[in-house]
Formats: structure tokens, C-alpha cells, sequence
């Protein structure tokens, strides 16, 4: 069975594009596909100017996937887990000690990630995005398991992001949050359609 | 230098991993010291069976601790999706496999010093008698086993495909290193450190084959 089906979508540069739908409705998919973390069976695809298959290691460099997958190493502690992100991402180790205390965990930063909370990862997980300042921020449901703070870290990193002129495609099932986005798309049974409010408005060029 | 940078880290996470979950000292060490145990009260106290049998012993010990050792360090890859994160993130995928075959290195060798001393203890075989070409064989036989367990471990993230294919892929793959490495100790336990040479030509020409087949398919195998 196809998760995502004869999909076609356009983002201009600097835009936040926030993509909603039911469950099972194939947005994940979407997402990691763009992410490069799946291939499609079919079609053809550019992100950041750079071809969907055959430049997947130019889209990794410019790209950033938060999901609920936090992908943090649960016996490291969250300084030790942004250090080694830091060499990964080759970036300045400096930028570690500012990017926790952009999400309010300076006062665990030597704790293991073992100890912490889904809401407390999550916050790890946007500052090691923050470390890498991405061209394009791939957001998987990052409201879930948050609390109201947290959330509004999150929305102040995707308007951060677009005062900077990057990229955002979040999945979300909080409507609350299409405030933050310049173009709503809606995915249901691996399709995409766009709402009409957002093609009125001249966002959605699906 | 941001590649040898990039392996470092790397195998610095694996062996803090490893330190902060103490699976070697936990789990593998009890593991292989009880097998030889075991293989020393059932083969009696004949002492020169005991003798000839300590080198297949001691490696068929290595061996089951690596398999371990394997498995420990792809599991904390899993937990959380980590090694997709590696998947994703802009580094060399060569440097990714270096660093984790690296770190399986170090925790071998560690577990190797107490495995060889109790061997020694069991079985009776001088374990300080030409040691540098006993080194030689620990060392070049444990590379070989890590490149094979690091290039596979991969395909084995999920928790069911891990117990199950696993040892079924290393198995065939490591038998030359297993068989060249219980020659070389066999030989070298028995004074005659000089005809060992052609085993040890052969686990280094295992170790530099494999080091570069985990180097080049590392990266494809993660895809997948």
C-alpha cells in the first residue's frame, strides 16, 4: 500500500508550511521522504535545489528532521549528546552551552537524557537543531507531549527561522498553529490538497 | 582531519555509552569466564588436552563476548532512532563505521586481558611467553571480528532482526579470522612463534580487506 500517492508541492524559499491531516493520512511519510530518511517507489523531486535521489547527501547538509524520534543516546548526558552533535554537524562546540540555554536546560545539561521527561527531550532535540541552523527545518508533530512553554519555544524557533529567510514544513495536528504558517496544506490518503482559505490567499501553489 | 575528528567521536560515544551501561563488566565478562569454566571442569584435569584445547577455547570465549559486544553497541543506536540521526546527519558514513569498529576494539581488548589470564590459570598454557606476538594475534584477530560485527551490526537495529540474523551473518563471515587466530595462539603457546607468521599475514590481509569493505558499504547498508 502507497503512503503518499502522485503528490506535488512547491515551496518558495523562507516560506512555513504547515501540513495537516488525520491519522495514517501519509504527512510522516511526506515529511521523511523530503528528509531523505525514505526513498520514493516513483517521481522526482527537488529540495533546495538539489535532486531528491541522486544529491541525498547535499540535502542532509542543509536539513534538519525533528519527530517524535528524538534521536538522543539515552546514557549521554544532553551536554555530551549536543558535543557530539557539534563534531557531527561540524560546528563550533561553543555554540553548545547557548543552544541549551535557548530551550531552558542549562540546569540539566550534565544529567543523562535517561532521566528526562518526552517534553524535556523534545527541547533537547530543537537545541541540537538550533547548534546546526539548517536551511530547511522538517518539524514531525513537535507540539506533542509539550508543555504551554514548550510549545511556544517551538513556535519561536519557526519564526525565528523565518525571519531568517529558511524553510519550514511542519506536521502538526494543532489547528491553533496555522497562524504560524504562510501556506496550509492538507494530506489525506496520501494526497495533498489545499484548503480553500490558503489557495485564496495565493500560499498554496500544490 | 575533520573525518579522523568525526570517527573519534564516534567511538568516544560508544565507549561512554558503554562505561556509563557496564555491559562488558555486567554481562560479557561473567559471560566468557563462566564458559571457560565450564569447558575446563568438563574437559577433566588431563593436562595436555587441556593445553591443546586452550587456544580454540579461548577464542570460541572472544568470539561470544564480540557477538555481545556487537549487539551492546548497536542497541543504544536504536533506542530512539539514533542511527537514523547518523543516517541524516553530513558526515562521512566511513568515519561512522571506523569510529564504531574502534570503540568494539577497545572493549575487546579489554575483556581479551582477563580472558587470556584465565585461560592461562585454567588450562596451564603460559600466557607471558612471547607476548608480543601473542599481542600481535589478539590484536589483528579482534580487528578482524570488529570490522565483520560493526559492517553487519548495522542491518540488525531492530530488536527481533538482532537476535535472529545476526549471529547467522557473522558466523560464516568470521570463521577465517577464527580459524587463522587459534592457529597463530596454538602455535605461539607452543614455542613456535616463527611458524605462526603465515596466520598472522593471513588475519592482517582479513582485517585490511574487511576494514575497506566496511568503509565503502557502511553508508549503503545504513540506507537500507
Amino acid at each position: 500500500m502507497a503512503a503518499v500517492r502522485r503528490i506535488s508541492l512547491e515551496v518558495d524559499r523562507g516560506e512555513t508550511v504547515l501540513v495537516r491531516g488525520p491519522n495514517g493520512a501519509g504527512k510522516s511519510t511526506l515529511l521523511r521522504i523530503i528528509a531523505t530518511a525514505l526513498s520514493p517507489t516513483t517521481g522526482r523531486g527537488q529540495i533546495l535545489g538539489f535532486d531528491l535521489l541522486s544529491e541525498r547527501e547535499e540535502i542532509r547538509r542543509r536539513t534538519e528532521l525533528i519527530s517524535h524520534r528524538t534521536r538522543l543516546y539515552e546514557d549521554l548526558t544532553a551536554i555530551e549528546n549536543l558535543h557530539f552533535a557539534a563534531v557531527i554537524y561540524m560546528v563550533d562546540p561553543k555554540k553548545v552551552a547557548r543552544a541549551l540555554a535557548d530551550v531552558g536546560l542549562s540546569q540539566v545539561g550534565r544529567e543523562r537524557v535517561r532521566g528526562f521527561s518526552q517534553g524535556m527531550r523534545q527541547r533537547l532535540a530543537l537545541a541540537r537543531a538550533l547548534l546546526r541552523e539548517p536551511e530547511l527545518f522538517l518539524l514531525d508533530e513537535p507540539y506533542s507531549g509539550l508543555d504551554r512553554e514548550a510549545k511556544e519555544l517551538v513556535d519561536s524557533l519557526v519564526m525565528d527561522a523565518r525571519h531568517a529567510g529558511r524553510t519550514t514544513l511542519i506536521v502538526t495536528h494543532d489547528a491553533a498553529r496555522e497562524h504560524l504558517a504562510t501556506q496550509v496544506v492538507v494530506m489525506r490518503e496520501g494526497h495533498l490538497y489545499s484548503p480553500p482559505a490558503a489557495t485564496a490567499a495565493g500560499a498554496g501553489r500544490l | 582531519m575533520t573525518f579522523a575528528t568525526q570517527a573519534a567521536a564516534v567511538a568516544s560515544k560508544d565507549l561512554h555509552t558503554e562505561l556509563r551501561g557496564r555491559h562488558a563488566v555486567g554481562v560479557i565478562l561473567p559471560f566468557a569466564c563462566t564458559q571457560l569454566v565450564a569447558f575446563g571442569l568438563s574437559l577433566g584435569p588431563d593436562r595436555v588436552l587441556m593445553q591443546q584445547t586452550a587456544p580454540a577455547l579461548l577464542w570460541l570465549a572472544v568470539f561470544f563476548a564480540s557477538v555481545l559486544t556487537f549487539r551492546g553497541a548497536y542497541e543504544a543506536e536504536g533506542e530512539d532512532g539514533a542511527l537514523e540521526g547518523l543516517l541524516l546527519a553530513p558526515v562521512d558514513k566511513a568515519a561512522v563505521f571506523l569510529g564504531k569498529a574502534g570503540a568494539v576494539i577497545v572493549q575487546l581488548l579489554a575483556l581479551e586481558v582477563a580472558i587470556v589470564l584465565l585461560t592461562g590459570a585454567l588450562f596451564g598454557v603460559g600466557t607471558m611467553s612471547d607476548l608480543p606476538q601473542q599481542a600481535a594475534t589478539m590484536t589483528l584477530g579482534t580487528i578482524g571480528l570488529a570490522a565483520v560485527g560493526s559492517l553487519f551490526g548495522v542491518l540488525t537495529e531492530a530488536a527481533r532482526a538482532r537476535e535472529a540474523i545476526f549471529p547467522l551473518l557473522i558466523l560464516p563471515l568470521t570463521t577465517p579470522v577464527l580459524i587463522a587466530s587459534i592457529k597463530a595462539t596454538g602455535l605461539i603457546q607452543a614455542g613456535q612463534a616463527a611458524s605462526a607468521a603465515p596466520w598472522l599475514g593471513l588475519l592482517a590481509a582479513f582485517d585490511t580487506v574487511f576494514l575497506c569493505a566496511g568503509m565503502a558499504l557502511f553508508g549503503l547498508l545504513l540506507e537500507d
